[in-house]
Formats: C-alpha cells, sequence, structure tokens
C-alpha cells in the first residue's frame, strides 16, 4: 500500500524512484523496506523527490540509510531535488553531498552515465 | 361248515374240481410264498413261488439264511423289534410290510403272515409263513405320499408367492420391489442363495440391487450385450434353467466359473417382465432374479409355472415402482429447481449467487459442479464438490460448449461419463457454462437432460440477472463517485471537509451527496442531501439535484428562495420528489450564514469556545412535499471566526435499535470531544465512531471550518498518521494567515519534527497518549508550542532524533524546551518582513 508514495520506473540503465506526497515517521519505513525491495540489483539509483510536498526526519534517515547502502556497494545514487521544494529544503538542512543531490532527472542520469 | 337253505347245491365239504390237484403242487405254486422256519427264524421250508419272486435257489435258503437275513437294513430293525416280539406274544401276525432284498439285489416290497406253532409244552417249534407280493400296492402308497408332498410343496409356494406379491404391492421403489423379490426362492422352491439385476434403462446394463448372499452385490453392472447369461435372459426374455455344471460350462462359461467357486449344482435364471411402454404387447424386461442350488435341481412343470409367475408379478411390480421413481424424481427435481430459484433471487449480487446455486448441487444433483462465467478480464468461477474432472479435457470441453453453444453431456474419454457440461445463455448469447459430474450410480446426464438444460436456463437468467445488478451498480458507484469527486473551493478563510462511506451490506448507492461551491468571491454554499431510493436512478437524480443547487443558487436569493425553485424543478423530475436537503450560504466578508432544511436533519454548529448545537429554525418539508410545510423559511445567524459546521445525513445518526434523539445527543457529545482535532480526518472519525464499518445505511458529511482561528490550539492521539492531519489543518491557518511559503514548510517541518518527537519517544510506552498543539501568529512572528506528558529521554546527539532536533534548531528562530511533567518544546520563527 505505498502506491500513492513510491512508484518504480527505468532510467537509462538506472532504477528510477518516484517519491510523492508526504513523508515522514508515518509511511518513511514501509517506504524504504519498498524501495529496498525493489532496487536490490540495481547497477545504479536515481530517486526523484522533485514531487515530494514535505519531508521530516524520519524520511532523511531514510535516504541516509539508503545512500549508505549502496555506497557500501559501490552502487552510483543521485537525488533528484529540484530547484526549491521541500525535499530540498530539508537535505539541505540536513547538509547532504552536495554530490548526491541533482536539480533535474536529465542530469541525474548524465552524471551517472558518465 | 356253511349251511345255506337256498336253491343252490347244499355244499357241506370241498367241492371236486374236474382235475386231480395235488396238494404239493398247490403248496409249490400256491399266489402267495410260503416259509417254514424254525423258532429262530432259520429257512426250513420254502415254495416255488418264493424262490420265483425272490430269485434265489432253493439250496441257498433251506437251513442257511434266516429270514430276517433277506430284509433291508431298516427291515432288520424292525424285524427285531415288531415281528418277533409280536409273534412270540400272539403266536401270530399279520400284514407287516417288510422290503426283502432279492438275490439281485432288488428290493421286493412284501406283506407277511406268520403263525407260530408251538410244542405241547408250549414251546416255539416252527413258525409257518406267508408272504404276499406288495408290489403294486405298495408302489400306489408311495404316489399317495409323493401326491400328498407335492400338495404340500405347492400349497408352500403359493403361500411365499402370495406374500411376495403383498411384499411387492407395498414396495414403492424399484430397491425395495428387489429386496422383495429376492426372498421368494429360498422357501418356495428350496434355492440356496438369489440375485436380483435391475435393467438401467440410460446406460444399458444390469446391475445387482438385491441378493440373499451380499458377495453377488459387490460385482460390476453386466452390460446387455455381453455374453454373460444375465445379459443373454434379459435380452431373449427366456427362463433359463441350467440344471448342471456340465450345461452351464457349455453355454456360459463365466456362470460354471461361478457356480464352481460358490459350490452350485444347478441355476434358475428367470427374467422379470413387464408390458413394454412402447408396445403393450411385447414384454420389456426389467430385471433378472437368479436363484441357485447347492444339488441337482430339476423343476416341475408346476414349479415352473410358479417361476414364471413370480417373474411377472415381480417384473409388474418393478414398473409400478419405475413409475413411481419417475414421479418422485420429478417431483424432487421441480422442488428444487423451484428452491434453487428461490434461494438465488435473494441474493442480488453476481458471485454469491453462483456459489449459492454450486452448493446446491452438490450433493443432491452432482458430486461436483461448476459454474463459469466469461465477465471481467478474469472471467468468474464457483466450483463445489469433487472431484474435480481432469482440467485440460473440462478446459477444452468448456470451450467447445462455449463456441457451439451445445451440451456435451456424456463424455466417452473418461470412467463414468466424465462431466457434463451445458451452456448458460443469456439474450442469445453463451456467457458461460454450467458443469458437473453426476452422483456415482445414479442416473446419467443423458438421462437427467430435460432437467438440467431447464436448470442451466433457469441458472442462466438469474446470474444474467446479478450480472447487470453488478454492471448497474458499478455504474452507479462510479457516478456517485465522480458527482462527489468535484473539486470542493480552497480559499484561506475557510476549510471543508467531507466524507461519504458506502453502505456495508450488499446495497446499491444511495442518494447522499454533499457539495460546496463559491456563489460570488465572497458567498459560499454548502450543501447536504438526500435522494429517495437507491441505485442508479438515485444516483443520477442525485446529480441533477446538485446540479440544479449549483444552478439555482444566486448571490441574490437567499436559502427560502432556492429551496422554492427546486419546488418547481421537482415537477419536472419527479425523481427527485421527497429529497430532504440542508443548505447554507455563508458570506464569507460578513462572517454571516443564512440557512434552510427541506425535510433535512438539523445542521450542527459548534462555535469557539462554546458547546456544539442543533440549528432547528429555517425548516421546511422535504422537496416537492405535498403534506409538508409548503412556505420557504430561511433564519440568518452570526458565525464568528473558527466556527465549525456540520451538515450530514441519517445514516449517521439513525440506528435501528437506538432512539433518534438519543442519536443526536451522541452526535453533539461526540463533535463537542473533537472539537480541537485538526479538521481533516474529522468527518471520517466522527462516521467511524457513530456507525462504524457494519452500517446499512450510506453516510456522507461535510464540516466547514470558518474564518481564521488567531489561535490554532489542536490536540491529536500519539499516532504517528495523525501527523500528517495536522500538517494539513496547520498548513491551511498558516496560509489563511498570509503567511509565507518558506516561512511555512519551516513552521510545518519543525512542528512535525516536535510532534514525531513526542510520539516517538515521549510516548514510546504509552500508545493513549496525546499530544497538544498550539499555534499563535503575530505581524512579526509564528509561534509553536508542542506539550507531551510523556518521558523525556536526552536525545543522543549522533542518533536520528539528534537529527530531528536539529532541524527544528536550524528553522527555528528561537526553540526552548520545558521538561517539568512531560516536554513542552516552544518554537519562534520571525516573519519574513522581522527577519530583515
Amino acid at each position: 500500500m505505498t502506491d500513492q508514495w513510491v512508484t518504480f520506473a527505468k532510467l537509462g540503465t538506472a532504477d528510477l524512484v518516484r517519491l510523492a506526497g508526504e513523508i515522514d515517521l508515518a509511511n518513511a519505513p514501509e517506504i524504504g523496506r519498498e524501495i529496498v525491495r525493489q532496487t536490490g540489483r540495481a547497477g545504479a539509483v536515481v530517486i526523484d523527490l522533485t514531487a515530494v510536498s514535505f519531508l521530516d526526519s524520519a524520511g532523511v534517515r531514510l535516504l541516509d540509510a539508503l545512500v549508505g547502502d549502496l555506497d557500501d556497494q559501490g552502487t552510483p545514487i543521485r537525488l533528484v531535488v529540484g530547484e526549491t521544494g521541500a525535499a530540498r529544503m530539508t537535505l539541505q538542512l540536513c547538509a547532504f553531498r552536495d554530490d548526491l543531490l541533482a536539480t533535474d532527472l536529465d542530469r541525474a542520469a548524465d552524471e551517472l552515465g558518465g | 361248515m356253511t349251511e345255506n337253505g337256498g336253491g343252490g347245491p347244499e355244499v357241506t365239504h370241498d367241492l371236486r374240481v374236474p382235475w386231480e390237484e395235488d396238494p404239493g403242487d398247490l403248496y409249490e405254486h400256491a399266489p402267495c410264498g410260503y416259509l417254514t422256519m424254525l423258532p429262530d427264524g432259520t429257512i426250513v421250508k420254502v415254495n416255488e413261488t418264493f424262490l420265483a419272486w425272490t430269485g434265489y435257489a432253493r439250496a441257498e435258503l433251506i437251513g442257511q439264511r434266516r429270514f430276517r437275513d433277506l430284509l433291508s437294513a431298516g427291515d432288520k430293525i424292525y424285524y427285531e423289534t415288531h415281528y418277533a416280539p409280536l409273534l412270540s406274544m400272539q403266536n401270530d401276525v399279520h400284514e407287516l410290510a417288510f422290503d426283502l432284498i432279492r438275490a439281485d439285489g432288488e428290493r421286493l416290497p412284501i406283506l407277511v403272515n406268520s403263525v407260530l406253532g408251538r410244542d405241547d409244552a408250549g414251546l416255539p417249534r416252527v413258525i409257518r409263513t406267508t408272504i404276499l407280493n406288495a408290489t403294486e400296492r405298495r408302489g400306489y402308497e408311495k404316489e399317495l405320499l409323493a401326491a400328498r408332498r407335492a400338495a404340500e410343496a405347492s400349497e408352500r409356494r403359493v403361500r411365499v408367492l402370495q406374500q411376495i406379491v403383498a411384499d411387492l404391492a407395498a414396495a414403492p421403489t424399484a430397491a425395495e420391489a428387489a429386496d422383495a423379490i429376492v426372498r421368494a426362492p429360498g422357501p418356495a422352491f428350496g434355492a440356496a442363495s438369489a440375485t436380483v439385476w435391475l435393467a438401467q434403462a440410460d446406460r444399458d446394463q444390469l446391475a445387482a440391487v438385491a441378493g440373499t448372499d451380499s458377495a453377488a452385490l459387490t460385482d460390476a453392472p453386466v452390460p446387455r450385450d455381453s455374453s454373460r447369461a444375465i445379459a443373454e435372459v434379459a435380452r431373449r426374455g427366456d427362463l433359463h434353467v441350467i440344471g448342471s455344471l456340465a450345461e452351464a460350462e457349455q453355454h456360459f462359461p463365466e456362470l460354471a466359473d461361478t457356480m464352481r467357486r460358490t459350490a452350485r449344482a444347478a441355476v434358475v435364471l428367470l427374467p422379470l417382465t413387464a408390458a413394454s411402454a412402447d408396445d403393450p404387447g411385447a414384454a420389456e424386461v426389467l430385471g433378472v432374479l437368479g436363484f441357485d442350488f447347492a444339488t441337482p435341481r430339476e423343476l416341475t412343470d408346476s414349479e415352473l409355472r410358479v417361476v414364471r409367475l413370480l417373474g411377472h408379478q415381480a417384473g409388474q411390480a418393478l414398473d409400478r415402482a419405475r413409475l413411481y421413481d419417475d414421479a418422485r424424481r420429478r417431483e424432487e427435481r421441480a422442488t428444487f429447481l423451484a428452491d434453487t430459484t428461490r434461494a438465488l433471487e435473494v441474493l442480488p449480487r453476481l458471485m454469491p449467487r453462483a456459489r449459492t446455486l454450486v452448493e446446491r448441487m452438490v450433493p443432491r444433483v452432482a458430486r461436483w459442479a461448476a459454474v463459469r462465467l466469461q465477465v471481467g478480464p478474469a472471467g468468474l468461477l464457483a466450483e463445489a464438490g469433487e472431484p474435480a474432472p481432469e482440467p485440460h479435457r473440462l478446459a477444452d470441453r468448456v470451450a467447445e460448449v462455449l463456441l457451439s453453444g451445445q451440451a456435451q453431456l456424456t463424455d466417452d474419454k473418461e470412467p463414468d461419463g466424465g462431466c457434463a457440461v451445458l451452456p448458460l445463455v443469456a439474450n442469445g448469447r453463451v456467457f458461460g457454462t454450467l458443469a458437473l459430474r453426476p452422483p456415482l450410480g445414479r442416473r446419467t446426464a443423458t438421462a437427467e437432460v430435460a432437467f438440467l438444460r431447464d436448470l442451466a436456463d433457469r441458472a442462466a437468467l438469474a446470474l444474467e440477472n446479478a450480472r447487470l445488478y453488478e454492471q448497474e451498480r458499478a455504474i452507479a458507484r462510479t457516478l456517485q463517485r465522480s458527482l462527489l469527486a468535484g473539486d470542493l473551493p480552497a480559499d484561506p478563510r475557510f476549510a471543508v471537509e467531507t466524507h461519504y462511506q458506502a453502505a456495508a451490506q450488499d446495497l446499491e448507492v444511495g442518494g447522499d451527496w454533499f457539495d460546496a461551491f463559491l456563489i460570488t468571491p465572497d458567498k459560499l454554499a454548502v450543501v447536504v442531501g438526500d435522494v429517495v431510493g437507491r441505485g442508479i436512478d438515485a444516483a443520477t437524480t442525485m446529480g441533477q439535484l446538485r446540479s440544479a443547487i449549483r444552478a439555482l443558487a444566486s448571490a441574490e436569493a437567499g436559502p427560502a428562495r432556492l429551496l422554492e425553485r427546486l419546488d418547481r424543478f421537482v415537477e419536472r423530475v419527479e425523481s427527485a420528489r421527497m429529497a430532504t436537503v440542508a443548505y447554507a450560504e455563508i458570506d464569507l466578508a460578513a462572517n454571516e450564514m443564512t440557512y434552510a432544511c427541506a425535510g433535512h436533519l438539523p445542521p450542527l454548529l459548534a462555535e469557539p469556545g462554546e458547546s456544539p448545537r442543533y440549528l432547528l429554525d429555517a425548516r421546511s418539508g422535504a422537496i416537492g412535499s405535498r403534506a409538508g410545510r409548503q412556505a420557504r423559511i430561511e433564519d440568518r445567524i452570526h458565525l464568528p471566526s473558527g466556527s465549525r459546521l456540520l451538515l450530514y445525513t441519517d445514516g449517521l445518526i439513525e440506528r435501528r435499535n437506538r432512539r433518534i434523539d438519543a442519536g443526536f445527543e451522541l452526535l453533539a457529545r461526540t463533535y463537542a470531544g473533537k472539537r480541537d482535532s485538526p479538521l481533516p480526518g474529522l468527518t471520517a472519525s466522527l462516521a467511524d465512531m457513530l456507525v462504524g464499518p457494519e452500517h446499512a445505511d450510506d453516510v456522507c458529511l461535510l464540516c466547514l471550518s470558518l474564518g481564521t482561528e488567531r489561535r490554532l490550539e489542536r490536540t491529536i492521539g500519539a499516532d504517528p498518521v495523525q501527523i500528517a492531519l495536522l500538517r494539513k489543518d496547520l498548513r491551511g491557518w498558516l496560509v489563511a494567515h498570509g503567511v509565507d511559503d518558506e516561512s511555512t514548510q519551516a513552521v510545518l517541518l519543525a512542528s512535525s519534527e516536535a510532534v514525531a518527537n513526542s510520539i516517538e519517544h515521549g510516548y514510546r510506552a504509552d500508545p493513549l497518549g496525546v499530544v497538544e498543539i498550539v499555534a499563535t501568529v503575530s505581524p512579526e512572528a509564528i509561534q509553536v508550542r508542542v506539550a507531551d506528558t510523556g518521558v523525556w529521554i536526552a536525545p543522543n546527539a549522533r542518533g536520528a532524533r539528534g537529527r530531528g532536533l536539529q532541524l527544528i534548531r536550524q528553522v527555528m528562530d528561537d526553540v526552548t524546551f520545558d521538561h517539568d511533567d512531560g516536554t513542552t518544546v516552544t518554537m519562534r520563527r520571525l516573519r519574513r518582513g522581522a527577519r530583515e
């Protein structure tokens, strides 16, 4: 029942995870499990947060854990957050690495491809 | 000496015969045998007549044999026990019957007269015996005896037959008739065992259904065209008497095997016949009675007559029972069809109907039954009983029937006929199949074809109706959803929360609706209404009425005038008559509300700091009502900022087991208890608390929260899901106060983190805890206070909580924690103008 918050697709060779709506304490753990289940063997992962209207520290925890796991596996990952928006605000406040963040999907795909 | 006074010659001594009568010759050739014996029976003198009768030579007897030596074994005893004592006592015996064994071993029946001569001392000296040949007389006696025995046997047979006929007359079923028939051969003919086979017309075979010896009953049915003796008898309709094993071996080897195995010496096979239904002149074989004997047995003519009679009587009884069976089966079938049709009618929905159909069929008319319908992308399958047929074979046959529309009743490729597949046809289209396996040992699908076709026709009709019902239901639901889903106006000056809950039971959609729209930029209309009836008609009518209200509402008219126009509207749209409506117009500039209720339940208003109250003025009859108050009236009240108005339909408070005033009280109490709850989710939780999931009626609610509270005070439970609802409420409140987007994001994040902290950590062990949120806004700053009564746990700087609290500090300008009696976080963020 996480379909309203998370959907999966392919972006070139990378797995594309689209998040939408409000991500908070109530749904973050479930969404995290779903992402891990779907992207376990991905060669690269792009997480699109442009449609996220709210992101709290539970969401940050989820992304932090995902990035950590993928880094350990050597899987490239990008978080697409757009120019403005709730997700960008929260992630910037939490000082996520600049190399993780991309402003649009094409750029993220290019970076992973290159 | 005789004296004769008549005219004839007076005879005083022997007449002289005209030839020389030699006494010796007289002795030797007398018409009877003479024996002279010593007292111990030793023969001392015998005449020629005796020797001629017995075939002995004189020398073999005289001095060699005693009389008793010549007697049969049984007669020797008789001689000792009767003859000798009697003779000794009476000195003579008369006409004692003996069987004398002749020299050639044959018996000679004789009558014996003896006289015992004694000497002067009275001691036995000589026995003189005459022997009469009793061959003919004894034969006659035997005949008499045999005749009597035959008469007795005949009488016994007649008695047995009479009993059987009485039993047969009382046997209502073929099985009971067979039970009566099988009891006859034992007492009537002394048969060792008997079995009845009945012809199964639809299967063209004979099955053993009754037997005195249960072993025969386990045998497989005998095909009518086989070479077995039973089949032969059934085909020819003739009585067969197999008098010996040799005879059986010659004609029926299988029967000979059985006879050897069961140690039988003779078998009688009797066809049980009745006048044929098709041709009254011809006899129809309905069964075969077989009985057998342990010893060789021939049947007399009279026995054969009785046997044939038994065959006719039994045949007639079977014929009668067959008619009874048919009549009873027809009645059962008719009852089954009627009951099934009724049982299906009470279930309007498709799947329950299909399931009920197959469950009723098993086991009464089938071992296994399945309904397949071509509805929806996946189709529908309802199945009951076992064993199911082989799936691929079944799939092939189902496909064939769907294509051809022709029933397939038997399947030669499978044992016991496999399964029958019948098409389900509606409006000339095959839309599914009914498949079944007939019960074991019962009539085949072919024999029941009329019944099965009838069943399939009725099932098709019931299932097609249910399918149409489902279709209409789906359309009605879709229509209703699309009508209710219309965008509600969004405005910082008010918020609208709605909830629609369909009836839990399998009822059609109701005609409840809600609506909210802006008549002018400053005038908001809210409506909740209820159309009479259910289903697609109610949904369409609801749509028309909803559109009519939107069209008729105007800046000048007001609620009373609008209701009058609706009254005229229903003159043209009759299905909308008697609809009820609660309608209110809110002047957002003046904070005034004008409302009217047309036969609808009163709105419930909660003003800040007051108990909720029902608005009981401005009431008039339902739309188009002739009995209700016709004059449409309205009422105008002031609505302070922060008021919440609840409109609802009767499903919310009406319960079958609760008085309506109790419902009103409960709603007011529940509503009051939720005054501080965030508006988002309020209507859903009211419906949940008042009616629960198992409600019998549709429920429709609309809650309007008016104006902007200066202080936002909310209380939420310790449930993470509630944070989103609070955020929605808070976002609307912040927007209404003109707070800029960045600050709104910041306050929402900080508030969420603070509440999450309370729920996740403060109430870690207390799921029933509550979190209080108070937000205030001033031209300079936004302040939010989040308070819980849980346990404060100092955050670990590296841990997850650290990040939440850090976020709060980052986005808010001033944050204080107070840990007296739980935790209170007070956070303040300067507004844009004040920040720079």
